[in-house]
């Protein structure tokens, strides 16, 4: 256990290792699934956790600890559906590589909140079809997602709403 | 000779030490033959210090200058409520020391709180030398998970005192679910619901194979063992006082004797429903002598403590949802501590969680077992499973207002590194002073203080000018570094955190210098490592004692083995002997009868001092930037979202 790479190796990845997005340092494709980010995590641990590495100088014992501390960090914003998807605008956006956990959580936040519609039209519609969904009266909730969807087309969790609604009735 | 790591079980109560040889996991036993060793210290009047079992068994007559639960103190501040609640219970004197720290007095010397738990933890090693016959000199040493970084770090200083190097500070509830795992190459999510005898925390962990990854942990460290003891001395203690006027928490000698009745009942209930407590001579008054004599039924013990259990519920709740998950994604559910073997909180546990609790584990062992196994991963390189620990707390920059805003939040993986900006409180603020805080509050005040350092050096300007990126660094050891930098100039000032209220790397180098901690009386383990036999007497065994008789068909009562150990010194203050020790001594009792089991309290000399009438039959028993800092005189201010930091 621990890694194969030489001590010059370590450091230099350590080096470049601000320079890689958080997909290239888990070696995932951006498409990755939860599910497939959480065992990248656990195998690039494998080899770059400090515990595995104890035996190292102290030099390249470092430059693991940092590659170790961005590894974490990766998980960290990848492992959540909205943090993933905030951080993946971000890169499309061009705005840095590294995403601070505050952030991502407060941008998944907003996420959050737009997914229950981002126009007031949308929120209403939206949040009748809850209450009647509560009530379990399909019929109800799919006439209100179906306004709510005039509002946003483009909105998914609407769509999908609707779909389970029809399904209902 | 192959490197040897130990796992030792630091508890409050209790100390458990194990070590994994020849790819065997082993629970080292003490002197009697116990896998458990009271987390006592004891100091005599000849400047001995004894630990352990022999030192609980004096804590009735020596209360004063005999320490218990120290671990409930350490790397807390005086000011602490913890603390003050100790001072007003606890019979050893609790001082204040320098910077807020606290010391324990006795007689006329002071000692701090790591060098109390450096006692134990070298009666833990030396207990571990004896059986394994050769010096160790590195132990994994485990800490609730809930515990701060200032109580680690305390915890990490004992270790040093005892002369063992720290392999790792690891969370009790991590290494319990290391010992259940190990080896097994299981898939699972688990929790791990770990009530010790001061603190109480629960885990969430996913397993796969060798990867033993921390999802959630939460905790109470107000909330143990010992409050189930206190409910019950509440009890006694009140009934007596309206019985006699008399407040017996004001005698410290009676105050012993119900502490350890208490506990010994307690530890009763666990296989019995209804335990005789009776304390002869609890206090003399007018020239005569009172006792107490009741009896705690489980449904009585269960309205006592009641709302304790139904606490940890509430934190079970929250580690759950940190964790994303609900009960039934659970695969299994483990009781870590003493006190999960009430059948009142197995039954609560199982109710809760949906699914009977695993009984393959052992509530006392398992912890120092996962010790040990981290312990021996960590000296070997070929490592055949990890750890992926997260922060238990978060980490707050304290800023204007008495506010504390969060830099790293609670159940984040380590090691990890995250930054944030802050700025300025006022107009050509030329320094700023950084506090660094652990905690989940808002309000800076109702955190714990890791640590202030103060930077200075960046231009002068409008408040709102100067943005300073200050970075938290969580190393895999659980250290804390902070970092402040001017981002204009990058300057920088950066600090470790330390404990501030313990000890300085001077006071280390004196205490060891000074092994005051190894004035400890030993009590051989001559075996090497085997036979338990001869075994010397255990103390605890001669005071009195709350636990099972047998009784013949003809009724005649048969006297419990302990008899034969009772040679107690009674030095100071003649007592009657108490014992917290359960001894369930059926094999006495013929085979072919009905038995019934006696609840028997012994006085000094081994008479039989009172019976109870309860017939519990074991087998049938139920289980049941804004402004940021503070420059002297001036205020702070939060950080900058992304808006500001545009604008």
């Amino acid at each position: 256990m621990g890694t194969d790479l030489a001590p010059t190796e370590i450091i230099a990845l350590a080096e470049i290792v601000d320079d890689l997005d958080y997909f290239q340092i888990l070696h995932l494709p951006r498409s990755a699934s939860i599910g497939e980010v959480r065992k990248a995590f656990h195998f690039s641990s494998r080899a770059f956790h400090p515990d595995a590495n104890r035996h190292l100088p102290s030099e390249p014992r470092c430059a693991i600890e940092k590659i170790a501390r961005r590894v974490t960090e990766a998980y960290s914003v990848l492992r959540d559906p909205r943090r993933n998807r905030a951080y993946l605008q971000r890169l499309e956006a061009g705005k840095g590589k590294r995403m601070q956990l505050a952030e991502a959580q407060a941008e998944a936040g907003r996420q959050a909140v737009e997914e229950k519609g981002r126009t007031p039209q949308g929120r209403q519609y939206y949040s009748l079809a809850e209450a009647d969904t509560r009530r379990r009266d399909f019929a109800a909730a799919a006439r209100n997602l179906q306004m709510a969807l005039t509002f946003e087309p483009d909105n998914e969790l609407f769509k999908a709403q609707l779909k389970e609604a029809r399904d209902q009735t | 000779m192959t490197e040897i790591g130990l796992g030792i079980d630091l508890g409050t109560s209790n100390s458990c030490v194990a070590v994994v040889r020849d790819g065997e996991i082993r629970v080292l036993a003490n002197a009697y033959g116990d896998a458990i060793t009271a987390s006592v210290v004891s100091f005599k009047e000849d400047g001995v210090i004894t630990v352990g079992n022999l030192a609980k068994a004096n804590a009735i007559h020596n209360p004063r200058h005999t320490v218990y639960s120290s671990k409930r103190l350490i790397g807390r501040y005086y000011f602490s409520p913890e603390v003050k609640k100790a001072q007003a219970i606890y019979a050893y004197e609790i001082c204040e020391s320098e910077n807020h720290g606290i010391n324990i007095k006795v007689r006329d010397e002071l000692f701090s709180l790591p060098e109390i738990g450096a006692m134990v933890l070298r009666e833990m090693k030396s207990i571990a030398e004896s059986r394994i016959g050769q010096p160790v000199h590195k132990a994994v040493i485990t800490v609730p998970a809930n515990f701060n970084d200032n109580q680690r770090q305390a915890t990490k200083d004992a270790g040093r005192v005892a002369g063992l190097e720290v392999l790792r500070i690891l969370n009790e509830p991590t290494a319990a679910a290391l010992a259940y795992g190990f080896g097994k190459g299981l898939k699972q999510k688990v929790a791990v619901y770990d009530l010790g005898g001061g603190t109480f925390d629960i885990s969430v962990l996913e397993i796969s194979t060798d990867v033993f990854e921390v999802l959630s942990t939460c905790g109470d460290t107000f909330l143990g063992g010992d409050d189930f003891d206190d409910r019950l001395i509440d009890l006694l203690a009140d009934e007596f006082s309206a019985d006699h006027g008399i407040n017996l928490r004001n005698d410290l000698y009676a105050l012993e004797k119900l502490k350890v009745a208490a506990e010994g009942a307690k530890n009763a209930l666990s296989f019995h429903t209804e335990v005789a407590i009776r304390i002869p001579d609890v206090i003399e008054s007018d020239g005569k002598s009172l006792s107490i004599e009741r009896t705690v039924t489980t449904d009585e013990f269960s309205r006592l403590v009641n709302d304790l259990i139904q606490r940890t519920f509430k934190v079970c709740d929250e580690a759950l949802q940190q964790a994303s998950l609900v009960t039934a994604d659970l695969d299994g559910v483990i009781l870590v501590g003493g006190p999960t073997r009430l059948p009142m909180i197995r039954s609560a546990v199982t109710n809760y969680f949906q699914q009977e609790p695993q009984s393959d584990v052992d509530p006392d062992q398992v912890v120092a077992m996962g010790a040990a196994i981290h312990a021996a991963a960590l000296v070997n390189k070929d490592r055949s499973s990890f750890l992926l620990d997260v922060t238990p707390l978060s980490l707050r920059i304290g800023v204007a207002g008495g506010l504390a805003e969060p830099v790293i939040e609670r159940n984040t993986p380590v090691p990890i590194e995250q930054t944030r900006t802050f700025t300025t409180f006022q107009d050509h603020q030329e320094s700023v002073k950084i506090r660094v805080y652990q905690g989940e509050s808002r309000r800076d005040d109702e955190n714990e203080l890791l640590g202030q350092f103060e930077f200075s050096g960046f231009k002068k300007a409008r408040r709102g000018e100067v943005e300073i990126d200050i970075s938290f660094e969580i190393n895999s050891d659980g250290i804390v570094n902070v970092t402040a930098k001017d981002r204009e100039t990058g300057e920088q000032a950066s600090t470790t955190i330390s404990l501030s209220s313990g000890l300085s790397d001077l006071d280390m180098e004196s205490i060891i210098r000074e092994a005051r901690t190894q004035r400890i009386e030993a009590v051989p383990i001559d075996d090497g490592g085997n036979a338990l036999e001869p075994r010397p007497p255990d103390p605890r065994a001669q005071l009195v004692m709350i636990g099972v008789m047998a009784q013949t068909p003809g009724g005649e009562t048969v006297a419990p083995a302990v008899a034969a150990a009772r040679t107690i010194n009674l030095e100071e203050r003649p007592a009657m002997n108490v014992s917290s020790h359960f001894v369930p001594d059926l094999e006495m009792a013929p085979d072919d009868g009905p038995t019934r089991e006696e609840v028997v309290i012994l006085s000094e000399d081994g008479e039989i001092l009172g019976t109870s009438d309860t017939k519990p039959d074991l087998d049938e028993v139920e289980p049941s930037a804004e402004d940021l800092f503070e420059s002297p005189g001036s205020d702070l201010s939060g950080p900058l979202d992304e808006d500001q930091e545009k604008g």
